[in-house]
């Protein structure tokens, strides 16, 4: 399989929060943890855009490169994952993502946070496939029954894109050939540093 | 009547159809109406360095409203691959600096030998302080140094699970200590302050090169010379420094600001690295380094010929306040 | 080494009674960040990994 993506097209994005409420449902995610958030630029001026952001499972992930006991890993799909039994909870991976997708259950006072949480690209994690384990630890495993992630799934508008990083790009490519223009595809460049047509 | 409703709906839908088939099958719209709107590529090459691109959220969580901040990519570029290599070169050069020196000029020997006397340096409450604020630091630089260089030197060593498990125990003790050694440096800089104010008899002292190169030279002091004087004040500042960017680090939800947690971090991991290297000085001059010196954190009372030769002025005021002898050391041997 | 063993004990003492005192204050997400026009009830344990 080829190397998966999240793409979100701003000018379809119409805030509906479709996709926050489809992976806080699907995952049972605690109040207080948002693995999906939408995030307005120039709210009510001309030119307002939203964008739907969690992990974008970067190709060369900082969160990976700067944990200090090395529990992320990258599967073969190109999705970012984590260990939450390895994981000390020390924050360092919130400081170098660049689109604050860790979560910490406890409010960092005191830097015991809790065990770290994201977005998993509806992928779990190290327990087994589909298993009652890693639901409680991670959430569903979507990626192993062969689906893609709920919260582009859900996107009402189909603003929110995910699966293979090729396919996406080329269905923005379209879009943006109809239209004339394009908002960009928000935290591509930064997460995959390869060009927007890539 | 029942026919009227599936007919008008009928109609609608011609009409519907009609709108379908007018509208100009062109490959482009004419009509854009978000064209205008920001453009990432535009925000991202206005963003200066540092900065982020940041809108609304309706998430309390204040610092969910950072939706890119590009600076996140420079800070792991710091710590993976500048920070390293200050730290290998500031630690390690102090490492070997202090081989090479105790290679060349060796222990530093008390020229007039023990006299078998000794005068009380400090208080039990004084090395209480100290012995405190040490060990607070020896671990404290150690579950430091384990964030920073575990994962590359101790993870291979011992396994994921087992890393992971000393890694979170360091971290905790690394959270917690940081509040005695914050409450030893505090006192002291009150115990200590009076006599590390800095003054003309230092700079001759260092002109002299403090004494430590040559055999039998030993330029005046009084209670602590000009280089305690420099470990004081790299302690106090380093340690200021460190507490700071330490507590930040501990309530990131003071500044709230990832780009701001970021710099403490910058901070923290600089001044860490300085400040163990000039421990580690500290360290060896109080322990190999110099015969008789480590009596003085270790009892309190010094050989009063060490005291003479490394702190003659000193020995003067006490014998004027009537201090002097304090006792003698049963294991030494008198000079003759 | 009466001292030194003093200070150790200590600085242990301080160290566990910040723990304690920093933690029974700590707030947990899901409360810190819940406003007033929100009634959160047990948020539930899913994805929730002790330590």
């Amino acid at each position: 399989m080829a190397r998966v993506k999240f793409l979100c097209d701003a000018d379809r994005c119409i805030e509906c929060n479709a996709c926050v409420t489809a992976c806080k449902n699907e995952h049972e995610v605690p109040w207080g943890i948002n693995r999906r958030r939408v995030v307005t630029i120039n709210d009510g001026k001309p030119g307002e855009r939203s964008v739907s952001m969690a992990c974008m499972h970067c190709t060369d992930a900082p969160c990976a490169a700067v944990c200090p006991v090395s529990c992320f890993y990258t599967t073969a799909d190109g999705v970012v994952l984590h260990s939450k039994d390895l994981c000390i909870g020390c924050g360092y991976c919130f400081y170098a993502c660049p689109f604050g997708a860790p979560q910490y259950p406890k409010v960092g006072n005191f830097g015991s946070r809790g065990k770290m949480d994201k977005c998993t690209y509806c992928a779990g994690g190290p327990e087994a496939d589909s298993s009652p384990a890693e639901y409680a630890k991670y959430g569903q495993n979507r990626l192993a029954e062969g689906k893609l992630p709920i919260c582009a799934e859900m996107c009402s508008t189909k603003s929110l894109l995910a699966g293979d990083g090729a396919i996406i790009a080329e269905i923005y490519k379209e879009r943006v050939m109809k239209r004339g223009y394009g908002s960009g595809m928000w935290g591509w460049k930064t997460a995959y540093s390869d060009s927007p047509t890539g | 009547m029942p026919g009227s409703l599936s007919t008008l709906k009928a109609l609608c839908a011609a009409l519907a159809l009609l709108f379908v088939f007018a509208h100009p099958a062109a490959a482009q719209l004419t009509f854009k109406p978000t064209a205008e709107a920001v453009q990432e590529d535009k925000l991202l090459n206005a963003l200066k360095e540092g900065d982020k691109i940041t809108g609304r959220v309706s998430i309390p969580d204040k610092m969910s409203s950072s939706l890119i901040q590009p600076a996140g990519r420079d800070w792991r570029d710091f710590h993976r691959s500048k920070l390293p290599v200050i730290g290998g070169v500031v630690i390690l050069g102090m490492l070997a600096l202090l081989a090479i020196f105790f290679m060349v000029r060796g222990k530093i020997r008390i020229h007039h030998g023990f006299s078998g006397k000794t005068i009380l340096r400090f208080a039990t409450f004084e090395r209480f302080t100290h012995w405190l604020t040490a060990s607070c630091f020896v671990v404290l630089a150690l579950s430091g140094l384990n964030v920073s260089f575990g994962r590359v030197l101790i993870l291979p060593l011992f396994g994921a699970d087992a890393f992971s498990a000393m890694s979170a125990w360091a971290k905790l003790a690394h959270n917690y200590l940081a509040f005695p050694f914050m409450f030893g440096l505090v006192i002291m800089f009150l115990i200590w302050i009076k006599d590390n104010i800095p003054g003309k008899l230092d700079l001759e002292w260092f002109k002299q090169g403090g004494g430590v190169l040559f055999e039998g030279k030993h330029p005046p002091a009084r209670r602590f010379n000009a280089g305690q004087k420099g470990i004081f004040w790299i302690v106090i500042v380093g340690g200021v420094l460190m507490s700071l960017s330490g507590w930040f680090l501990l309530f990131p939800y003071v500044p709230a600001d990832v780009t701001a947690l970021q710099f403490w971090t910058v901070i923290h991991a600089v001044i860490a690295m300085l400040f163990i290297a000039a421990m580690l000085a500290h360290i060896y001059i109080g322990s190999v380094g110099m015969e008789g010196a480590f009596d003085a954190m270790a009892t309190g009372e010094v050989d009063l010929n060490w005291a003479k030769e490394h702190h003659s002025l000193w020995v003067e005021e006490e014998k004027a306040k009537g201090h002097v002898p304090s006792g003698t050391t049963p294991s030494a041997v008198p000079a003759e | 080494m009466k001292v030194f063993l003093a200070s150790l004990v200590f600085a242990a003492v301080v160290a566990v009674g910040t723990a304690m005192f920093l933690g029974g204050i700590q707030q947990a997400s899901y409360s810190a960040f819940s406003t007033s026009g929100a009634r959160v009830g047990d948020p539930g344990n899913n994805l929730m990994v002790p330590g």
